[in-house]
């Protein structure tokens, strides 16, 4: 069996490292922070570790369903969508994950597109 | 610069939120910048209950005049993010007068730090809860197609070692007539029906030490003395036996459809395996399964005919009737026996 990308670079101490440092870029940025204005702290992180996790084949996953579900109050556009999508390369990048590596996380977020975005 | 400079300098600098306030008023004295950017552009002279709404100032002075200190936390959001600060209040003397040193941590980090772990547990246990169950359905697969301590070789060692059982005893069972009931029937009710005898025999079996080894169309194997030798193998598969027909009586007595049974049991020798690699089973083979099997096609309706080697090891309970002979082996003809017994009911599973 293939290695998750989670297990690749090392489970959940480096997970936490990226969860916690996406958050940071998340919340700085104007586009996307303003989602988070009414979350609280711990559902954020939450959110954050699930996805994060889930993204590099860790303990986590969500069904199309779920995220149509959870998205399904917020008007995101395709303007909303791409800082998402260069916010969270960055990250990754920064926290040494391989470019073919980087893009196979980008591929599978990018197939969600449609689920969140109007 | 003045060692006082220095500390002054210090104090507004560092990391930590630093206020001091007038005991008595519980006014703001001093704080310092960093006190400032987590509180916002605070003027002295302020009440500490207009800074943080909802404050506790009964249990603050009561605590202070007390024991002289007192700690709390505040949340609150500063640039979309949580903030959490640890209060830690000090009483103190400035000359004469009674005040309270407030210091200020930012507990921010550690609180998001427990959200994540929280998180992440929570996945991890649901994960493991998972992962139990699949294990569990697993496990309960592989036991209904070997014995426990077959699985328990094959879980340790992912091999099983062919082991020979000498002596054992094989029951096999048919049903007379199974594949006319098969086209007359809908196929549903024959399975619903099967699956009802089989279960029976499977609680009789499993009561009287036979544990059922193949079930294919309308034939039944259970073998008695193993994966444990046990002494009296012979009686446990007869025992057995003589329920099965006892059990197909009492049903075909109150059901619609009539089963009616042949009963082969052999002692002998088997060997007991998991076979395959890719789709493996756990089989049992050699002359008592092959005795049994052929015992069977001697046996009329509703009757158990076995080899000697089985009755010599019946006890008087039974009573075997010379059946004449057959050819069990090639090129060797042996003595069969009808066997017969008195169930009394309360023995009766």
């Amino acid at each position: 069996m293939t290695k998750s990308l989670f297990e690749k670079y090392g489970g959940f101490s480096v997970v936490s490292k990226i969860v916690l440092d996406l958050y940071d870029r998340l919340l700085d940025d104007d586009e996307v922070g303003p989602f988070f204005d009414d979350v609280e702290m711990a559902r954020i992180v939450d959110h954050q570790t699930k996805f994060i996790s889930s993204l590099m084949g860790g303990p986590a996953s969500y069904t199309d369903d779920q995220i149509e579900k959870m998205h399904a109050r917020l008007t995101i556009t395709d303007a909303h969508f791409d800082p998402l999508e260069s916010i969270r390369r960055e990250t990754l990048t920064d926290h040494g994950l391989a470019p073919e590596d980087v893009e196979a996380v980008a591929a599978a977020f990018e197939a969600r597109r449609g689920l969140v975005v109007e | 610069m003045s060692i006082a400079a220095i500390n002054e300098q210090l104090l507004r600098a560092i990391g930590v939120g630093v206020a001091l306030l007038d005991l008595d008023t519980l006014r703001l004295r001093f704080c310092n910048d960093t006190f400032r950017e987590w509180f916002g552009e605070i003027e002295v002279g302020q009440h500490l209950i207009d800074l943080f709404s909802g404050f506790d100032v009964e249990a603050l002075k009561e605590a202070l005049n007390g024991e002289g200190r007192y700690t709390t936390e505040t949340t609150f959001r500063l640039r979309r993010r949580t903030m959490t600060i640890a209060m830690a209040f000090n009483r103190a003397l400035d000359g004469d007068e009674a005040i309270a040193v407030l210091v200020c941590q930012n507990i921010s980090r550690i609180k998001e730090l427990e959200s994540m772990i929280d998180s992440y547990s929570m996945m991890v246990e649901r994960n493991t809860r998972e992962i139990k169950r699949e294990k569990e359905q697993v496990e309960k697969l592989l036991l209904n197609m070997m014995p426990r301590s077959v699985y328990e070789e094959y879980k340790t060692f992912g091999i099983v070692t062919p082991r020979l059982y000498d002596p054992v005893a094989v029951v096999c069972l048919d049903f007379i007539g199974f594949a006319e009931m098969v086209t007359a029937h809908d196929p549903g009710v024959i399975v619903s029906e099967l699956n009802d005898i089989y279960t029976a025999f499977d609680r009789i079996g499993e009561q009287f030490g036979c544990a059922r080894i193949r079930a294919v169309g309308d034939l039944y194997i259970g073998v008695a003395g193993m994966p444990d030798p046990t002494e009296d193998h012979a009686q446990s598969a007869a025992n057995a036996a003589v329920r099965f027909l006892r059990y197909l009586k009492q049903r075909n007595a109150t059901h619609p459809i009539q089963w009616t049974c042949r009963v082969g049991i052999a002692a002998g020798p088997v060997v007991g395996s998991v076979v395959g690699v890719q789709k493996y089973i756990y089989d049992v083979f050699g002359p008592a399964v092959v005795h049994a099997s052929r015992l069977r096609y001697h046996a009329g309706p509703m009757q158990i005919v076995g080899n000697r080697a089985l009755i010599d090891r019946l006890d008087d309970q039974y009573v075997a009737r010379p059946s004449g002979q057959a050819e069990l082996t090639e090129g060797r003809k042996e003595d069969l026996f009808a066997i017969e017994a008195e169930v009394p009911a309360a023995q009766d599973t």
